[in-house]
Formats: C-alpha cells, sequence, structure tokens
C-alpha cells in the first residue's frame, strides 16, 4: 500500500512537472532575468476584455495574443516601462493595474488621509468639550460625601 | 441651529454617497475612452481577404470618411449587426472590414487562407455583405495597435485618417443615432 501511495506521488509530479515544462517551451528565455520581468509583467498587465484577471490568468484571446506581444518586446530587450507604455498607448490606463496619479485618481490617496485627519480633529475638539470644569463648591461635596462614608 | 448643522454633515455625506453609486449602477464597465482618438491610423501593410496578392497600407483610409468593422464569422455578435451594416451601406456609407480568425493563432496550427475564405464568403451570402472590401488582420497586429479587445468593434476614419471614434460592441440603430451619427454628419459635411 505504502509502495502504490509513493508510486502515485511521484506519478503526479511528473505530471506537473511536464505542464511547467510546457510554459516553459513557449516561451522562451535565454536569461532567468527576463523569464521572471516576463511572469511579472503578466501578472500586473490586466486583461482588456474580461474585467477582473491579468493577462497571466487569462485564456481569452485577446491576453494570449498580449502576452506574445510582451514575450516579443522582451526579445527586442524592451525594460519595464517601456512594455507597459506600450501597451497604455494601445490600450489606456486600464490594461495596467496600478493606476496612475493624476488630478482624477490623486483622491484615491488623499480621501482616506482627509477621512483620517478630519476624524482625528473630530475627536480631538470633542474631548475638549467634554473636559468638565470642577470647581471648589464640587470639590467640596465631594469630599464631604467620602467623609460622611469613612 | 449649529446642531443641526452638525447632524446635516453626515447626511449630506451619505446623500453623495448615494448619488455617487447609484450612477455606478449604470456604467458600463467595459466602456474605457480609446487612447487612439484623434490619432492618425496605425501604420500597417496588409493582404486583401479576398485576395491575398493585393494589400494595403494606413493611406487607403485617406480622402473619405470609413467606418472600419472588426469582426470574424466566429463572432455571434457579429452576425446579429451585418444586417444593420448592409442597411447603412446601402444609405451610401463607405465600411471596411478589419478581419481576424479565432484560429490562426501563431503559437498553434494554420487554418489554411482558403479556409477563412470559404467561411467568409458563406457567412456573408447569408446576411448580406456591407463590407467595400475586407483587410486581413493575418497576426492581429493591427488589431492589437488599434486596441482591439475583441469583435465586433467599430473606429470612425475621418478623410485624414485620423480615428475619430472607437466603438465596442454592435453597431444597431440606437448607437448609430446616439453616438455616431452626429460625428459622422458632421465630418461627411465637411
Amino acid at each position: 500500500m505504502k509502495r502504490l501511495v509513493s508510486v502515485l506521488f511521484v506519478l503526479t509530479l511528473g505530471i506537473f512537472s511536464s505542464q511547467i515544462q510546457a510554459i516553459e517551451d513557449k516561451f522562451h528565455f535565454d536569461s532567468p532575468e527576463k523569464n521572471a520581468l516576463f511572469l511579472e509583467l503578466t501578472k500586473e498587465l490586466r486583461c482588456p476584455k474580461c474585467q477582473n484577471q491579468n493577462i497571466a490568468d487569462s485564456d481569452a484571446m485577446i491576453a494570449v495574443d498580449l502576452k506574445r506581444k510582451v514575450y516579443e518586446l522582451l526579445q527586442k530587450d524592451y525594460d519595464k516601462n517601456q512594455v507597459i507604455d506600450f501597451m497604455k498607448q494601445r490600450y489606456g490606463d486600464f490594461v495596467y493595474y496600478q493606476p496612475p496619479v493624476n488630478p482624477m485618481t490623486i483622491w484615491l490617496w488623499l480621501l482616506p488621509m482627509l477621512f483620517i485627519f478630519i476624524a482625528l480633529v473630530g475627536i480631538v475638539i470633542s474631548r475638549k468639550r467634554q473636559t468638565p470644569e470642577i470647581n471648589q463648591e464640587q470639590l467640596a461635596k465631594a469630599q464631604e460625601i467620602l467623609e460622611r462614608e469613612e | 441651529m449649529k446642531k443641526v448643522a452638525v447632524y446635516l454633515i453626515p447626511l449630506g455625506l451619505f446623500l453623495g454617497l448615494c448619488i455617487f453609486l447609484f450612477q455606478g449602477l449604470f456604467s458600463n464597465p467595459r466602456e474605457h475612452q480609446s487612447s487612439l482618438l484623434e490619432q492618425p491610423m496605425p501604420e500597417f501593410v496588409l493582404p486583401d481577404l479576398m485576395n491575398i496578392e493585393k494589400t494595403y497600407t494606413q493611406d487607403v483610409f485617406l480622402g473619405e470618411v470609413t467606418l472600419l468593422n472588426v469582426w470574424g464569422v466566429w463572432c455571434i455578435t457579429c452576425a446579429i449587426e451585418l444586417p444593420y451594416l448592409k442597411q447603412l451601406q446601402g444609405e451610401g456609407k463607405h465600411i471596411v472590414g478589419l478581419y481576424f480568425d479565432q484560429d490562426m493563432d501563431p503559437d498553434f496550427g494554420i487554418k489554411t487562407v482558403a479556409r477563412v475564405q470559404q467561411e467568409v464568403t458563406e457567412k456573408l451570402s447569408q446576411l448580406g455583405n456591407p463590407y467595400a472590401y475586407n483587410i486581413f488582420d493575418v497576426k492581429r497586429d493591427l488589431s492589437m495597435d488599434l486596441g482591439v479587445t475583441g469583435a465586433p468593434e467599430t473606429y470612425l476614419i475621418d478623410q485624414q485618417g485620423k480615428i475619430r471614434l472607437h466603438h465596442i460592441g454592435d453597431i444597431n440603430p440606437r448607437v448609430w443615432n446616439k453616438k455616431f451619427a452626429p460625428i459622422y454628419d458632421k465630418l461627411v459635411a465637411q
């Protein structure tokens, strides 16, 4: 039984490694750096057809075409930014998951900060207002109560 | 009075959020502005679908307002819009097809051109042929330069060969009247 399990284990491992081999065969790079950059880019570029998948995950025709284009561009020694610019020129900012900072998108960062700031100011103000003013009369009264209980 | 104002602030914020989210209900997530608007057609050299010997370049669009319709026989929505495109052509619009094939995958096997031509001829004789001619985007390079995400998509190109409009999805009377007609009529009147 144990033997059977280990045989099965080795077999499944074999299947997985041959699949990995297949991916590497399709887009073959000479240098491991380029290979890593390819994997990075296909994870960060968004498939224009399918709403929330990167091109590495998507099987849409356009995603396959984009992957091949990324491969071609990397073979032509494009660096990361050049590839992203190439894609943005054609598919707009939509194609890259990291939004650019512009007057429209700046609010994505500003709004939460503004919210925290306003909330903090609000808390400070309300705290200040609440601090009761203890006067001499109240202190004397409290003292009296304490003494009575003793 | 001051207290009322303080209580109105969250209400105001809430209403603002409601309006913002309500608008989101009707926005189309597939619609994004093409970055090629007002740009000249990308350069290309591609063959005619029916006559592979003949080639076209971006200059073919000069001098006439053109509707460049991206399509394929495998695309169901394209088949739905073909009759309406035929009608538009009947009204004197110049429609050019940009044809690409899904199965022509450079990574996998290649479908013969004769087979593609046969499929196209069959489809067009069935549903009507609105196209002056079809440009065959063999490796889908022009589609990529144009930012095509699928089919059908349509570009309105002016007499100077500049892209004036990019529409994702089919063309129907509503889309034509709302989106295309104002720009088209102005261009033709020039």
